[in-house]
């Protein structure tokens, strides 16, 4: 196949979180043709958090789904183009890398992955069985089916207690089970849990179990470390947020290095070790996981796109992008 | 053929704003049951889906057959519309 035959971009970004609509920002406004793949989500996991308390500018907090929905319209204004698909693949092809999509084969000279993570599954036995139907990971989607009822959420992090404190606006009370001796969330967080009567916090306490009868989730049963005992909380749901895990398994089988967990390993100008391949955000190897950090990441990586665009231009002089580079035959 | 498309969302749900806007692009119109604003609406819900969450977008074709589409997963919701 010839390079008039394929569509061919500058930079396909693959993700469209707050590192990527951020980076978006970046180029469109300098002219690089910039197209992002997005499976889930426009905003990422960002768009899924009730309340962004910490993102500077936004004194009173932001919720996540406004925070995205600005991104992404700050990022079509200069002109990106935000594609509903999945990248399946990615190949280096030299002069351009070759992704395969859920819309067909495309082509780029530079790819930005920021493609961010996901909240981990506990692994313990009934998870699957209730899934979506007692046992959730998304407190914004489905908080609102448990209005005075029980739940149980299982993590310690910021978005264990972040959550908890949103699905208090629902639930009659919680139980927060928490595996270590101490929470993990911010001391802001922690301080501002401690405000919530309807919430009770069990340390020291695994999850070991989650039952249920008639098809509905009635209890989880777990273990108390310091006696050994087992422990019962009845519960109408259980909300799990327990970690993060990258989303990366598209790219096993390609040559981009990642880290025993997962993560895209990078140098300081977020290059990965595929020349012309960048990460930013969550999904990258010693990442903050944090919104603001991700939105630098994104600046940081736009800028060194463009350097990178600048030799490529050098490397293949007669390599012109078509017209708008969008579609061709 | 398309007869109706209902959507059940909630207000903070961002894969329902992600429903909603794959609807609007396709030009398709439909029915938005916010359960934020009609709690008593959310058994009706789960009865169509058989999940506790949002989005449920139900289908209805001409001969009335319906199609129950839960969360954003658009190799399923995509079909229903052609």
């Amino acid at each position: 196949m010839n390079d008039m035959s394929k569509e061919i971009h500058d930079l396909v970004m693959i993700g469209a979180g707050p590192a990527a609509l951020s980076a978006a920002i970046y180029t469109t406004r300098e002219d690089i043709d910039t197209v992002l793949y997005e499976k889930a989500v426009i905003g990422g996991l960002a768009a899924v958090t009730d309340l962004i308390d910490n993102y500077p500018g936004f004194f009173e907090g932001v919720t996540g789904l406004d925070l995205s929905e600005d991104l992404r319209k700050h990022a079509e204004r200069f002109g990106a183009d935000i594609r509903v698909g999945d990248v399946t693949s990615l190949f280096d092809e030299g002069k351009y890398k070759h992704l395969v999509t859920t819309d067909g084969d495309i082509y780029a000279k530079t790819v930005l992955i920021a493609t961010g993570t996901a909240y981990k599954m506990l692994g313990c036995s009934g998870e699957t069985d209730y899934y979506a139907r007692g046992v959730h990971y998304c407190a914004t989607c489905d908080g609102a089916f448990y209005r005075d009822k029980r739940l149980v959420v299982v993590g310690s992090g910021n978005s264990a207690v972040q959550e908890s404190m949103f699905l208090t606006r629902f639930a009659s009370h919680i139980d927060m089970l928490i595996r270590g001796d101490h929470l993990k969330a911010s001391e802001v967080l922690i301080k501002d849990l401690k405000k919530h009567d309807k919430i009770t916090v069990h340390l020291n306490t695994t999850t070991d179990e989650i039952i249920g009868e008639n098809n509905q989730v009635t209890a989880v049963i777990g273990t108390d470390k310091l006696t050994g005992k087992k422990v019962t909380y009845p519960t109408d749901g259980v909300f799990v947020f327990v970690g993060l895990t990258p989303n990366t398994s598209f790219l096993q089988g390609s040559s981009v290095e990642l880290n025993e967990y997962g993560f895209i390993e990078t140098n300081e100008k977020l290059e990965t070790n595929l020349m012309g391949v960048f990460a930013a955000g969550d999904v990258r190897a010693s990442a903050t996981m944090q919104i603001a950090s991700a939105v630098g990441e994104g600046a940081t990586a736009a800028l060194k796109i463009r350097e990178y665009l600048e030799d490529h231009k050098k490397k293949y002089p007669i390599s012109e992008r078509p017209e708008k580079s969008k579609v061709s035959v | 053929m398309v007869k109706n498309i209902t959507v059940f969302t909630t207000d903070t749900c961002a894969y329902c704003v992600m429903v909603k806007r794959f609807l609007q692009v396709k030009g398709v119109e439909y029915e938005e049951i916010n359960l934020d604003e009609h709690p008593e609406r959310r058994n009706e819900a789960f009865a169509l889906s058989g999940q506790l969450t949002v989005p449920v977008t139900v289908v209805t074709q001409h001969d009335n057959t319906k199609e129950i589409v839960v969360g954003y997963n658009l190799s399923r919701l995509a079909p229903t519309l052609a």
